[in-house]
Protein backbone atom coordinates (compact mmCIF):
# COMPACT_ATOMS: atom_id res chain seq x y z
CA UNK A 1 0.00 0.00 0.00
CA UNK A 2 3.09 2.34 0.64
CA UNK A 3 3.71 1.85 -3.01
CA UNK A 4 0.34 2.75 -3.93
CA UNK A 5 0.51 5.96 -1.99
CA UNK A 6 3.56 7.11 -3.40
CA UNK A 7 2.33 6.36 -7.00
CA UNK A 8 -0.52 8.58 -6.22
CA UNK A 9 1.67 11.08 -4.73
CA UNK A 10 3.99 11.14 -7.73
CA UNK A 11 2.28 9.80 -10.85
CA UNK A 12 1.49 13.57 -12.30
CA UNK A 13 4.77 15.26 -11.76
CA UNK A 14 6.86 11.97 -12.60
CA UNK A 15 4.58 11.04 -16.24
CA UNK A 16 4.50 14.77 -17.01
CA UNK A 17 8.45 15.13 -16.48
CA UNK A 18 9.04 11.42 -18.77
CA UNK A 19 6.71 12.45 -21.61
CA UNK A 20 7.79 16.12 -21.48
CA UNK A 21 11.85 14.54 -21.64
CA UNK A 22 11.10 12.38 -23.68
CA UNK A 23 9.43 14.74 -26.19
CA UNK A 24 11.67 17.57 -26.59
CA UNK A 25 15.00 14.94 -26.12
CA UNK A 26 13.65 13.02 -29.52
CA UNK A 27 12.70 16.60 -31.15
CA UNK A 28 16.46 17.91 -30.20
CA UNK A 29 17.91 14.63 -31.67
CA UNK A 30 15.35 14.81 -35.11
CA UNK A 31 15.82 18.56 -35.45
CA UNK A 32 19.23 18.56 -35.27
CA UNK A 33 19.92 15.59 -37.86
CA UNK A 34 18.18 18.35 -40.06
CA UNK A 35 19.83 21.49 -39.10
CA UNK A 36 23.33 19.88 -38.06
CA UNK A 37 23.75 17.67 -40.85
CA UNK A 38 23.85 20.40 -43.86
CA UNK A 39 26.30 22.77 -42.16
CA UNK A 40 28.41 20.78 -39.85
CA UNK A 41 27.61 16.94 -40.46
CA UNK A 42 31.20 15.84 -38.90
CA UNK A 43 29.47 16.63 -35.73
CA UNK A 44 26.24 15.27 -36.51
CA UNK A 45 27.10 11.99 -33.80
CA UNK A 46 28.52 14.66 -31.17
CA UNK A 47 25.92 17.24 -31.43
CA UNK A 48 23.36 14.46 -30.74
CA UNK A 49 25.32 12.65 -27.93
CA UNK A 50 26.58 15.96 -26.14
CA UNK A 51 23.77 18.44 -27.02
CA UNK A 52 20.88 15.08 -26.12
CA UNK A 53 22.53 14.76 -23.16
CA UNK A 54 22.97 18.40 -21.94
CA UNK A 55 19.53 18.87 -22.54
CA UNK A 56 18.51 15.50 -20.57
CA UNK A 57 20.74 15.98 -17.76
CA UNK A 58 19.45 19.47 -17.25
CA UNK A 59 16.15 18.66 -17.39
CA UNK A 60 16.72 15.34 -15.13
CA UNK A 61 18.49 17.73 -12.33
CA UNK A 62 14.96 19.58 -12.03
CA UNK A 63 12.59 16.47 -12.59
CA UNK A 64 14.51 14.66 -10.08
CA UNK A 65 14.73 17.46 -7.28
CA UNK A 66 10.71 18.31 -7.37
CA UNK A 67 10.20 13.83 -7.64
CA UNK A 68 12.43 13.66 -4.35
CA UNK A 69 10.41 16.35 -2.44
CA UNK A 70 7.55 15.24 -0.33
CA UNK A 71 7.61 12.48 2.21
CA UNK A 72 7.07 13.72 5.64
CA UNK A 73 8.07 16.99 6.00
CA UNK A 74 6.25 17.96 3.37
CA UNK A 75 3.17 16.03 5.09
CA UNK A 76 3.73 18.03 8.25
CA UNK A 77 2.94 20.91 5.58
CA UNK A 78 0.54 19.64 4.26
CA UNK A 79 -1.22 18.56 7.06
CA UNK A 80 -1.73 14.84 6.80
CA UNK A 81 1.49 14.04 8.38
CA UNK A 82 0.12 12.33 11.75
CA UNK A 83 -2.11 10.36 9.81
CA UNK A 84 0.77 8.91 7.86
CA UNK A 85 2.82 8.59 11.20
CA UNK A 86 -0.35 6.79 13.09
CA UNK A 87 -0.08 3.84 10.21
CA UNK A 88 1.44 0.98 11.87
CA UNK A 89 4.49 0.70 9.55
CA UNK A 90 8.10 2.33 10.60
CA UNK A 91 9.53 5.72 9.46
CA UNK A 92 12.64 4.05 7.58
CA UNK A 93 9.90 1.46 5.65
CA UNK A 94 8.04 4.56 4.77
CA UNK A 95 11.14 6.06 3.27
CA UNK A 96 12.58 2.89 1.44
CA UNK A 97 9.79 2.70 -0.07
CA UNK A 98 10.09 6.01 -1.23
CA UNK A 99 13.92 5.99 -2.22
CA UNK A 100 13.21 2.93 -3.90
CA UNK A 101 10.43 4.69 -6.17
CA UNK A 102 12.35 7.18 -6.69
CA UNK A 103 15.69 5.73 -7.96
CA UNK A 104 12.84 3.70 -10.39
CA UNK A 105 11.66 6.93 -11.40
CA UNK A 106 14.76 8.66 -11.77
CA UNK A 107 16.21 5.34 -13.72
CA UNK A 108 13.00 5.40 -16.06
CA UNK A 109 13.43 9.10 -16.85
CA UNK A 110 17.13 8.48 -18.07
CA UNK A 111 16.13 5.29 -19.97
CA UNK A 112 13.30 6.34 -22.22
CA UNK A 113 14.07 9.62 -23.01
CA UNK A 114 18.07 8.29 -24.42
CA UNK A 115 15.96 5.28 -26.05
CA UNK A 116 13.91 8.10 -27.56
CA UNK A 117 17.14 9.90 -28.35
CA UNK A 118 18.31 6.43 -30.18
CA UNK A 119 15.22 5.95 -31.80
CA UNK A 120 15.03 9.45 -33.54
CA UNK A 121 18.78 9.51 -34.68
CA UNK A 122 18.62 6.20 -36.02
CA UNK A 123 15.58 6.92 -38.46
CA UNK A 124 16.61 10.92 -38.97
CA UNK A 125 20.05 10.07 -40.05
CA UNK A 126 23.66 8.15 -38.99
CA UNK A 127 22.59 6.93 -35.80
CA UNK A 128 25.46 6.79 -33.08
CA UNK A 129 26.20 3.17 -31.19
CA UNK A 130 24.36 1.89 -28.45
CA UNK A 131 27.71 1.63 -26.42
CA UNK A 132 28.01 5.51 -26.51
CA UNK A 133 24.35 5.76 -25.51
CA UNK A 134 24.87 3.21 -22.68
CA UNK A 135 27.93 5.25 -21.87
CA UNK A 136 25.95 8.25 -21.19
CA UNK A 137 23.51 7.04 -19.59
CA UNK A 138 26.28 5.42 -16.86
CA UNK A 139 27.41 8.55 -16.40
CA UNK A 140 24.09 10.29 -15.67
CA UNK A 141 22.92 7.89 -13.44
CA UNK A 142 26.08 7.38 -11.86
CA UNK A 143 26.42 11.19 -10.67
CA UNK A 144 23.01 12.25 -10.97
CA UNK A 145 22.42 10.11 -8.18
CA UNK A 146 24.19 12.55 -5.95
CA UNK A 147 21.23 14.85 -6.77
CA UNK A 148 18.56 12.92 -6.12
CA UNK A 149 20.48 11.84 -2.63
CA UNK A 150 20.86 15.91 -2.05
CA UNK A 151 17.42 16.38 -2.81
CA UNK A 152 16.18 13.63 -0.33
CA UNK A 153 18.15 14.84 2.24
CA UNK A 154 17.24 17.88 2.07
CA UNK A 155 13.59 17.61 2.21
CA UNK A 156 13.96 15.51 4.77
CA UNK A 157 15.83 18.35 6.60
CA UNK A 158 14.15 21.93 5.50
CA UNK A 159 10.38 22.21 6.25
CA UNK A 160 8.54 24.36 3.87
CA UNK A 161 6.52 23.78 0.37
CA UNK A 162 9.20 26.35 -1.43
CA UNK A 163 12.23 25.87 0.70
CA UNK A 164 13.22 22.52 0.25
CA UNK A 165 13.37 22.87 -3.94
CA UNK A 166 14.60 26.12 -3.62
CA UNK A 167 17.82 24.79 -1.64
CA UNK A 168 18.13 22.08 -4.05
CA UNK A 169 17.86 24.01 -7.23
CA UNK A 170 20.19 26.43 -5.85
CA UNK A 171 22.71 22.97 -4.94
CA UNK A 172 22.30 22.29 -8.70
CA UNK A 173 22.67 25.58 -9.74
CA UNK A 174 25.89 26.03 -7.96
CA UNK A 175 27.52 22.36 -9.36
CA UNK A 176 26.49 24.09 -12.71
CA UNK A 177 28.73 27.12 -11.96
CA UNK A 178 31.75 25.24 -9.77
CA UNK A 179 35.07 26.39 -10.63
CA UNK A 180 36.69 24.16 -13.22
CA UNK A 181 39.66 23.51 -10.50
CA UNK A 182 36.87 21.25 -8.53
CA UNK A 183 36.02 19.31 -11.84
CA UNK A 184 37.18 16.64 -10.65
CA UNK A 185 34.98 16.80 -7.68
CA UNK A 186 31.87 17.49 -9.26
CA UNK A 187 29.06 15.75 -10.28
CA UNK A 188 27.63 17.79 -12.92
CA UNK A 189 30.59 17.67 -14.91
CA UNK A 190 31.51 14.32 -14.47
CA UNK A 191 27.10 13.98 -16.00
CA UNK A 192 28.43 16.09 -18.90
CA UNK A 193 31.26 13.76 -20.13
CA UNK A 194 32.92 16.22 -21.41
CA UNK A 195 36.51 14.48 -20.27
CA UNK A 196 35.43 11.06 -21.85
CA UNK A 197 33.99 12.19 -25.39
CA UNK A 198 34.20 15.06 -27.41
CA UNK A 199 33.70 16.51 -30.84
CA UNK A 200 37.05 14.93 -31.77
CA UNK A 201 36.84 12.02 -29.63
CA UNK A 202 34.11 10.13 -30.20
CA UNK A 203 35.05 6.50 -29.64
CA UNK A 204 34.20 5.92 -25.92
CA UNK A 205 36.62 4.30 -23.96
CA UNK A 206 35.46 1.77 -21.05
CA UNK A 207 33.21 3.31 -18.57
CA UNK A 208 34.76 4.93 -15.52
CA UNK A 209 33.15 2.80 -13.12
CA UNK A 210 35.56 3.70 -10.29
CA UNK A 211 34.41 7.47 -10.72
CA UNK A 212 30.67 6.19 -10.84
CA UNK A 213 31.08 4.19 -8.04
CA UNK A 214 32.14 6.81 -5.79
CA UNK A 215 29.48 8.83 -6.73
CA UNK A 216 26.73 6.43 -5.95
CA UNK A 217 28.86 5.67 -2.78
CA UNK A 218 28.40 9.65 -1.73
CA UNK A 219 24.78 9.26 -2.83
CA UNK A 220 24.29 5.81 -0.17
CA UNK A 221 25.64 8.86 2.09
CA UNK A 222 23.00 10.74 1.84
CA UNK A 223 20.31 8.78 1.59
CA UNK A 224 21.11 6.86 4.44
CA UNK A 225 21.36 10.17 6.46
CA UNK A 226 18.18 11.13 5.68
CA UNK A 227 16.53 7.80 6.58
CA UNK A 228 18.52 8.63 9.93
CA UNK A 229 16.63 12.13 10.10
CA UNK A 230 13.73 11.31 9.59
CA UNK A 231 13.74 8.49 12.45
CA UNK A 232 14.76 10.82 15.00
CA UNK A 233 12.75 13.95 14.54
CA UNK A 234 9.74 15.03 16.15
CA UNK A 235 6.65 15.91 14.29
CA UNK B 1 -8.03 -11.30 30.55
CA UNK B 2 -8.04 -7.61 29.67
CA UNK B 3 -4.99 -5.63 30.10
CA UNK B 4 -5.64 -3.43 33.53
CA UNK B 5 -4.72 -0.35 31.92
CA UNK B 6 -4.68 1.05 27.81
CA UNK B 7 -2.44 3.76 28.65
CA UNK B 8 -0.14 4.00 30.93
CA UNK B 9 2.57 6.81 31.59
CA UNK B 10 5.58 6.83 34.12
CA UNK B 11 6.91 10.09 34.64
CA UNK B 12 6.64 11.36 31.22
CA UNK B 13 8.52 14.57 30.36
CA UNK B 14 8.82 16.55 27.34
CA UNK B 15 10.84 19.60 27.27
CA UNK B 16 11.70 21.80 23.92
CA UNK B 17 14.86 23.74 25.51
CA UNK B 18 14.50 24.47 28.13
CA UNK B 19 10.22 24.70 28.25
CA UNK B 20 8.66 21.83 29.96
CA UNK B 21 5.78 20.92 27.10
CA UNK B 22 4.62 17.95 29.32
CA UNK B 23 6.38 17.47 32.73
CA UNK B 24 6.51 14.69 35.00
CA UNK B 25 3.07 12.98 33.85
CA UNK B 26 1.90 10.00 35.37
CA UNK B 27 -1.47 8.94 33.71
CA UNK B 28 -3.57 5.61 33.42
CA UNK B 29 -6.25 4.99 31.67
CA UNK B 30 -8.39 2.06 32.10
CA UNK B 31 -9.93 0.22 28.99
CA UNK B 32 -13.62 -0.13 28.15
CA UNK B 33 -14.45 3.55 29.16
CA UNK B 34 -14.51 7.49 27.92
CA UNK B 35 -11.77 9.25 28.71
CA UNK B 36 -11.47 12.39 28.15
CA UNK B 37 -8.42 14.79 28.25
CA UNK B 38 -9.27 17.85 29.14
CA UNK B 39 -6.47 21.00 29.18
CA UNK B 40 -6.00 24.90 28.29
CA UNK B 41 -4.36 25.65 24.51
CA UNK B 42 -0.63 24.53 24.94
CA UNK B 43 -1.57 22.43 28.11
CA UNK B 44 0.27 19.31 26.59
CA UNK B 45 -2.69 17.68 25.08
CA UNK B 46 -1.26 16.91 21.78
CA UNK B 47 2.26 16.24 22.88
CA UNK B 48 1.20 13.38 25.37
CA UNK B 49 -0.99 12.36 22.63
CA UNK B 50 1.71 12.25 20.34
CA UNK B 51 3.95 10.70 22.53
CA UNK B 52 2.25 7.97 23.15
CA UNK B 53 1.89 7.35 19.21
CA UNK B 54 5.47 7.70 18.46
CA UNK B 55 5.38 10.43 16.70
CA UNK B 56 7.29 12.44 19.32
CA UNK B 57 10.16 10.88 21.24
CA UNK B 58 9.72 11.34 25.00
CA UNK B 59 12.72 13.39 26.64
CA UNK B 60 12.24 11.67 30.30
CA UNK B 61 10.16 9.07 32.04
CA UNK B 62 8.30 6.08 29.53
CA UNK B 63 5.07 4.49 29.26
CA UNK B 64 2.89 2.13 27.94
CA UNK B 65 0.08 1.59 25.33
CA UNK B 66 -2.28 -1.50 25.24
CA UNK B 67 0.89 -3.29 27.01
CA UNK B 68 3.57 -2.59 24.60
CA UNK B 69 6.33 0.67 25.47
CA UNK B 70 6.09 3.98 23.75
CA UNK B 71 9.65 4.77 23.64
CA UNK B 72 10.50 1.61 21.52
CA UNK B 73 10.31 1.93 17.50
CA UNK B 74 9.40 -1.77 16.95
CA UNK B 75 6.55 -2.39 19.62
CA UNK B 76 5.43 1.32 18.98
CA UNK B 77 4.79 0.30 15.64
CA UNK B 78 3.37 -2.90 16.78
CA UNK B 79 0.38 -0.84 18.86
CA UNK B 80 -0.52 1.23 16.30
CA UNK B 81 -1.78 -1.86 14.75
CA UNK B 82 -4.36 -1.80 17.65
CA UNK B 83 -4.54 1.46 17.89
CA UNK B 84 -6.72 4.53 15.50
CA UNK B 85 -6.07 7.93 15.95
CA UNK B 86 -7.35 10.92 14.87
CA UNK B 87 -5.38 13.77 15.05
CA UNK B 88 -6.02 17.26 15.72
CA UNK B 89 -5.33 17.84 11.93
CA UNK B 90 -7.92 16.00 9.78
CA UNK B 91 -5.79 16.79 7.04
CA UNK B 92 -5.48 13.98 4.67
CA UNK B 93 -3.95 13.17 1.30
CA UNK B 94 -5.47 15.77 -1.33
CA UNK B 95 -4.05 13.44 -4.04
CA UNK B 96 -6.49 10.38 -3.41
CA UNK B 97 -10.04 9.83 -3.34
CA UNK B 98 -12.12 9.18 -0.87
CA UNK B 99 -12.50 5.75 -1.95
CA UNK B 100 -8.87 5.54 -2.53
CA UNK B 101 -7.92 6.54 1.02
CA UNK B 102 -10.38 3.77 2.41
CA UNK B 103 -8.85 0.81 0.26
CA UNK B 104 -5.32 2.46 1.31
CA UNK B 105 -5.98 2.37 4.84
CA UNK B 106 -7.59 -1.13 4.82
CA UNK B 107 -4.50 -2.78 3.47
CA UNK B 108 -2.75 -1.66 6.76
CA UNK B 109 -5.30 -3.32 9.15
CA UNK B 110 -5.73 -7.04 8.98
CA UNK B 111 -9.46 -6.26 11.18
CA UNK B 112 -10.54 -3.91 8.91
CA UNK B 113 -14.60 -3.64 8.95
CA UNK B 114 -15.66 -2.93 5.50
CA UNK B 115 -19.30 -3.07 6.37
CA UNK B 116 -18.69 -0.59 9.01
CA UNK B 117 -16.46 1.68 6.24
CA UNK B 118 -19.44 1.11 3.96
CA UNK B 119 -21.74 2.18 6.62
CA UNK B 120 -20.15 5.21 7.59
CA UNK B 121 -19.77 6.30 4.47
CA UNK B 122 -23.57 6.63 3.33
CA UNK B 123 -24.36 7.81 7.02
CA UNK B 124 -21.87 11.03 6.86
CA UNK B 125 -22.59 11.02 3.14
CA UNK B 126 -19.36 11.10 1.63
CA UNK B 127 -18.89 11.66 -1.85
CA UNK B 128 -16.39 8.01 -2.54
CA UNK B 129 -15.25 9.56 -5.61
CA UNK B 130 -14.49 12.91 -4.55
CA UNK B 131 -10.72 13.99 -4.11
CA UNK B 132 -9.88 14.78 -1.21
CA UNK B 133 -8.63 18.53 -1.70
CA UNK B 134 -12.48 19.29 -2.49
CA UNK B 135 -13.89 18.13 0.72
CA UNK B 136 -14.83 20.46 3.37
CA UNK B 137 -13.55 20.81 7.12
CA UNK B 138 -16.42 18.82 8.10
CA UNK B 139 -16.02 16.33 5.86
CA UNK B 140 -12.13 16.13 6.09
CA UNK B 141 -12.88 14.87 9.97
CA UNK B 142 -15.74 12.89 9.25
CA UNK B 143 -13.58 10.70 6.72
CA UNK B 144 -10.62 10.80 9.64
CA UNK B 145 -13.36 9.44 11.95
CA UNK B 146 -14.50 6.36 9.37
CA UNK B 147 -10.89 5.44 8.82
CA UNK B 148 -10.18 5.07 12.19
CA UNK B 149 -13.53 3.70 13.10
CA UNK B 150 -13.50 0.92 10.25
CA UNK B 151 -10.51 -0.24 11.72
CA UNK B 152 -12.15 -1.69 14.70
CA UNK B 153 -9.43 -0.59 16.93
CA UNK B 154 -8.74 -1.59 20.41
CA UNK B 155 -8.08 1.77 21.31
CA UNK B 156 -9.10 5.13 19.83
CA UNK B 157 -7.54 8.03 20.63
CA UNK B 158 -8.87 11.60 19.37
CA UNK B 159 -7.60 14.79 19.68
CA UNK B 160 -10.49 17.76 19.32
CA UNK B 161 -12.55 14.68 17.39
CA UNK B 162 -15.44 17.17 17.14
CA UNK B 163 -13.31 20.45 15.98
CA UNK B 164 -15.10 21.24 12.59
CA UNK B 165 -18.64 19.30 12.75
CA UNK B 166 -21.98 21.16 12.74
CA UNK B 167 -23.88 20.57 15.07
CA UNK B 168 -25.35 17.21 13.86
CA UNK B 169 -21.82 15.93 13.01
CA UNK B 170 -21.19 16.27 16.19
CA UNK B 171 -24.45 14.27 17.42
CA UNK B 172 -23.04 11.65 15.17
CA UNK B 173 -20.11 11.35 16.20
CA UNK B 174 -20.83 11.20 20.19
CA UNK B 175 -23.48 8.71 19.33
CA UNK B 176 -20.43 6.98 17.00
CA UNK B 177 -18.04 7.10 20.40
CA UNK B 178 -20.83 5.63 22.65
CA UNK B 179 -21.40 2.72 20.25
CA UNK B 180 -17.86 2.40 19.51
CA UNK B 181 -17.76 2.02 23.54
CA UNK B 182 -19.96 -0.44 23.68
CA UNK B 183 -18.62 -2.87 21.46
CA UNK B 184 -15.34 -2.90 23.70
CA UNK B 185 -13.16 0.05 22.02
CA UNK B 186 -11.53 2.24 24.72
CA UNK B 187 -11.66 5.67 23.86
CA UNK B 188 -9.39 8.54 24.78
CA UNK B 189 -10.40 12.25 23.50
CA UNK B 190 -8.79 15.67 24.47
CA UNK B 191 -11.29 18.35 23.70
CA UNK B 192 -12.48 21.90 24.86
CA UNK B 193 -16.28 20.84 24.67
CA UNK B 194 -16.92 20.83 27.85
CA UNK B 195 -20.96 19.36 27.21
CA UNK B 196 -19.24 17.11 25.03
CA UNK B 197 -17.13 15.69 27.51
CA UNK B 198 -19.73 15.83 29.77
CA UNK B 199 -22.37 13.84 28.09
CA UNK B 200 -20.58 10.81 27.21
CA UNK B 201 -17.22 10.56 29.70
CA UNK B 202 -16.85 7.90 32.00
CA UNK B 203 -13.02 9.54 33.38
CA UNK B 204 -11.53 12.80 33.36
CA UNK B 205 -8.15 13.71 32.93
CA UNK B 206 -6.98 17.22 32.97
CA UNK B 207 -3.42 18.61 32.27
CA UNK B 208 -1.99 22.03 32.91
CA UNK B 209 1.17 23.21 32.00
CA UNK B 210 1.85 19.22 31.16
CA UNK B 211 0.96 18.48 34.70
CA UNK B 212 -1.68 16.20 35.53
CA UNK B 213 -4.23 18.11 37.92
CA UNK B 214 -7.19 16.19 37.97
CA UNK B 215 -7.95 12.10 37.28
CA UNK B 216 -11.09 11.73 38.25
CA UNK B 217 -14.58 9.44 36.86
CA UNK B 218 -17.06 12.06 36.16
CA UNK B 219 -19.68 10.20 38.13
CA UNK B 220 -17.55 10.93 41.73
CA UNK B 221 -17.53 14.44 39.82
CA UNK B 222 -21.08 14.78 39.63
CA UNK B 223 -21.40 13.22 43.14
CA UNK B 224 -18.84 14.95 45.43
CA UNK B 225 -18.60 18.65 43.74
CA UNK B 226 -21.30 21.07 45.60
CA UNK B 227 -21.66 24.72 45.65
CA UNK B 228 -22.82 25.75 48.71
CA UNK B 229 -24.64 29.63 48.35
CA UNK B 230 -25.52 30.80 52.32
CA UNK B 231 -26.84 33.84 53.70
CA UNK B 232 -25.15 35.15 56.83
CA UNK B 233 -27.14 38.58 58.40
CA UNK B 234 -23.74 38.62 60.98
CA UNK B 235 -21.82 38.50 58.17
CA UNK B 236 -19.13 36.10 56.36
CA UNK B 237 -15.51 35.41 57.64
CA UNK B 238 -14.05 33.25 55.16
CA UNK B 239 -11.43 31.91 57.29
CA UNK B 240 -14.31 30.27 59.18
CA UNK B 241 -14.45 27.69 55.72
CA UNK B 242 -11.36 26.98 55.53
CA UNK B 243 -11.51 22.98 56.12
CA UNK B 244 -11.42 19.85 54.07
CA UNK B 245 -12.99 19.45 50.48
CA UNK B 246 -13.43 23.86 50.32
CA UNK B 247 -11.53 24.89 46.89
CA UNK B 248 -13.09 28.54 46.71
CA UNK B 249 -14.90 30.86 48.43
CA UNK B 250 -16.29 33.76 47.25
CA UNK B 251 -17.69 36.59 49.25
CA UNK B 252 -20.25 39.32 48.71
CA UNK B 253 -21.47 41.58 51.44
CA UNK B 254 -23.65 39.15 53.44
CA UNK B 255 -23.75 36.63 50.92
CA UNK B 256 -21.29 33.71 50.59
CA UNK B 257 -20.59 30.98 48.10
CA UNK B 258 -18.67 28.02 48.39
CA UNK B 259 -17.77 25.51 45.87
CA UNK B 260 -16.31 22.34 47.08
CA UNK B 261 -15.27 18.87 46.31
CA UNK B 262 -15.89 16.82 49.09
CA UNK B 263 -17.10 17.35 52.78
CA UNK B 264 -20.68 19.30 51.75
CA UNK B 265 -22.04 17.91 55.43
CA UNK B 266 -19.22 19.94 57.33
CA UNK B 267 -20.04 22.84 55.32
CA UNK B 268 -23.60 23.29 55.67
CA UNK B 269 -22.78 22.31 59.51
CA UNK B 270 -20.05 24.98 59.81
CA UNK B 271 -22.65 27.25 57.94
CA UNK B 272 -26.00 26.76 60.34
CA UNK B 273 -23.16 27.39 63.25
CA UNK B 274 -22.17 30.63 62.12
CA UNK B 275 -25.80 31.68 61.66
CA UNK B 276 -26.74 31.19 58.18
CA UNK B 277 -30.50 32.39 57.84
CA UNK B 278 -30.37 30.38 53.74
CA UNK B 279 -28.85 27.54 52.56
CA UNK B 280 -28.66 26.09 48.97
CA UNK B 281 -26.69 23.12 47.69
CA UNK B 282 -26.85 22.69 43.78
CA UNK B 283 -24.14 20.42 41.79
CA UNK B 284 -20.93 21.89 40.05
CA UNK B 285 -20.90 21.30 36.10
CA UNK B 286 -17.84 20.34 34.36
CA UNK B 287 -17.05 23.09 33.16
CA UNK B 288 -16.60 24.96 36.36
CA UNK B 289 -15.04 21.90 37.75
CA UNK B 290 -12.21 22.33 35.14
CA UNK B 291 -11.99 25.81 35.34
CA UNK B 292 -11.40 25.79 39.44
CA UNK B 293 -8.90 22.89 38.67
CA UNK B 294 -6.99 24.62 36.82
CA UNK B 295 -7.19 28.16 38.83
CA UNK B 296 -6.06 26.13 42.09
CA UNK B 297 -3.55 24.38 39.98
CA UNK B 298 -2.13 28.26 38.89
CA UNK B 299 -2.59 29.97 42.10
CA UNK B 300 -0.34 26.86 43.70
CA UNK B 301 2.21 27.52 40.94
CA UNK B 302 2.25 31.34 41.96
Amino acid sequence: MLWYKVWLETRARFLISLVGMTALCAYRVYDGNHSASSSIPISYRYFILHSGQQLLSVMWLVAVTLLMMGGLLQEKVTGSASFTLALPVSRARMMKVRICAGLMQSALMIVVPWTAMYAASYFSGPAHSLDQVLFYVVLLAGGGAVFVGTALLISSLVEGTYTAPMISAGIVLACGNAPKSLAFLNPMDFIGGRDYLGPDNLSNGPIPWGHVAAYMSVAALLIVASVKVLERRDF
Amino acid sequence: MSSPTVIETMGLSKLYGRSHAVRNLNLTVRPNRITAFLGLNGAGKSTTIRMLLGMIMPSEGSGTVLGRRIDDPAESVALRRDVAYVSEDKRLYNYMTVEQMIRFTSGFVPGWREDVATALLRRYELPAGRKVRHLSKGMHTKLALLLAIARSPALLILDEPSEGLDPRGVEQLLETLVAQCAEGTSIFFSSHQIEEVERISDQVCVIHHGRLVMDAALDELRESWRRVDVVLPGGAHVGDFEMQGVERVHTRGKQMSVVASGNVDAIITRASESGATAIDVTPVGLREIFLQTIDLDTSGEN
